[in-house]
């Protein structure tokens, strides 16, 4: 329970983050008019609900709404914040770390079959492969790969009210396969992804395929910018035989169904590694550092 | 629309454009290009499943036919009054338990998927097997069937239902 409700914290935490460097922005303004010998430095948060409920600024007033407990200001002499609501978020935080840890399947990635060359890049990475002079590569990036939870899905886990019970955290990102035959100046470029309703492990009525090609397009090889005027063949209303050739070209140099398992195995364990490293990070920082 | 293919499986390596083609040759033999059909590639995993479900028979199986139309009549194609009931139904392709039995009976996994579709969409068309005559009638179709086929490809395709008389 509570590395799913971590979890779904941390997907949040973009927008409590963009209100905080929003919020950021005002403390100047704010120290200097309500910086008081005895309070030390006020949240802006708390200043702009100081605003809502009282007239004019009294450097002495103490806002209404709030306990002096939860914001007594902790000095260390680091030249930072540290409020009460930090500690706690550092304690929550240290938590929350062990417990992740202790869940993580292992600290190495896992391999993927096929002799890929795994390049990893922050939360991207790339798998190389050459088959018989041709270059595979296959790119993916596991922010914004963990599909959300339907209420279904979370019915179903009450149903069993334990914590082993609860639905693993699934990274199923899109991935783009780039083909490059040898001296060639475009790349056969495959932008895929996993169906949702494949994301649903077990049910009967499962009926997509594990993964599915949205687009095709030729691209410059190489690192070069997309060419937003190459012609994109989108596969919604493709003729089924050629959606066939086209997945059967990619089963041909390695991406098939096997690939496409072991790539969410291999994204799973990385977008974890990545969020442990990210609460890491984020403790460091609330802490006193 | 037309023949829906699904490859939900990964123990065995497909060639999808060869089934859907033998599968479209099938159609056409049998005059029922109108109609939709799903085409589903499973593991033994979940036909077992299926069959567990659907037959209460917990083992994995070659084919599990889901007909849309449940009494028709055998060979007697539907005459539908709206376009979304041009539809025969799904074929579900047990292509791991197949390739076993491909393996120990050295043949063709592909030409052993052609004929398992061809029994499956004769289950779609009304056809069973559970008395000695519907057998014989359902063998008859089916030799019918691929004999077309053979013509048509040069292949040697042989019914499934000679094989097998309880499962499909």
């Amino acid at each position: 329970m509570l590395k799913y409700f971590s979890r779904a914290v941390s997907t949040a935490v973009g927008i409590s983050t963009t209100t905080m460097f929003s919020a950021r922005a005002l403390q100047p303004l704010t120290r200097s008019t309500l910086c008081s010998p005895n309070s030390g430095t006020i949240r802006p948060f708390s200043r702009s609900l100081w605003m809502l409920s009282h007239n004019g600024a009294a450097s002495v007033y103490r806002p209404k709404l709030f306990s002096s407990k939860g914001f007594t200001p902790v000095s260390c002499g680091c030249g930072s914040l540290h409020t009460d609501g930090d500690k706690a978020f550092g304690d929550f935080l240290s938590d929350e770390i062990k417990e992740e840890k202790k869940i993580q399947k292992s600290n190495t990635l896992p391999k993927m079959s096929g002799g890929w060359e795994l390049q990893q890049n922050g939360t991207e990475a790339k798998l190389i492969r050459t088959i018989s002079g041709e270059k595979v590569t296959v790119t993916f990036n596991v922010n914004n790969s963990v599909p959300p939870k339907f209420e279904e899905e979370a019915e179903q886990a009450q149903g069993q009210k334990s914590a082993e019970n609860e639905p693993d955290i699934v990274s199923s990102p899109n991935f783009v396969v780039e083909v490059t035959k040898q001296a060639a100046k475009h790349s056969l470029v495959f932008d895929c992804h996993y169906p949702e309703d494949e994301a649903s492990h077990g049910e009967v009525e499962e009926e997509s395929d594990i993964f599915a090609i949205r687009e095709v397009s030729f691209q410059p090889e190489g690192d070069v910018e997309w060419k937003e005027t190459a012609y994109t063949l989108n596969t919604d209303s493709l003729d089924w035989a050629l959606y066939d050739h086209l997945m059967d070209f990619l089963a041909d140099r390695g991406v098939d169904n096997t690939f496409a398992d072991e790539l969410i195995e291999l994204s799973t364990a990385m977008e974890h590694h990545e969020y442990i490293k990210f609460l890491e990070d984020l403790s460091g920082f609330v802490k006193c550092n | 629309m037309g023949v829906v293919l699904r490859n939900l499986q990964n123990v065995v390596p497909l060639r999808r454009a060869r089934l859907r083609k033998d599968v479209e040759t099938l159609r056409h033999i049998l005059g029922i290009q109108k109609f939709d059909l799903g085409v589903i590639c499973v593991d033994n995993r979940k036909i077992q499943r299926i069959n567990n479900i659907y037959r209460n028979k917990n083992m994995p199986t070659d084919v599990l036919s889901f007909p849309f139309y449940e009494e028709l009549r055998p060979g007697k194609l539907p005459c539908p009054l709206y376009r979304d009931e041009l539809n025969l139904g799904d074929i579900f392709l047990g292509v791991e338990y197949l390739m076993k039995q491909c393996q120990q009976q050295s043949q063709d996994l592909h030409g052993i998927l052609t004929s398992v579709t061809a029994h499956g969409i004769c289950h779609l068309l009304g056809y069973r097997h559970e008395t000695e005559e519907e057998w014989k009638e359902m063998l008859q179709k089916e030799s019918y069937i691929l004999n077309e086929f053979n013509r048509f490809t040069g292949r040697q395709l042989v019914p499934l239902t000679k094989k097998c008389s309880q499962d499909g």
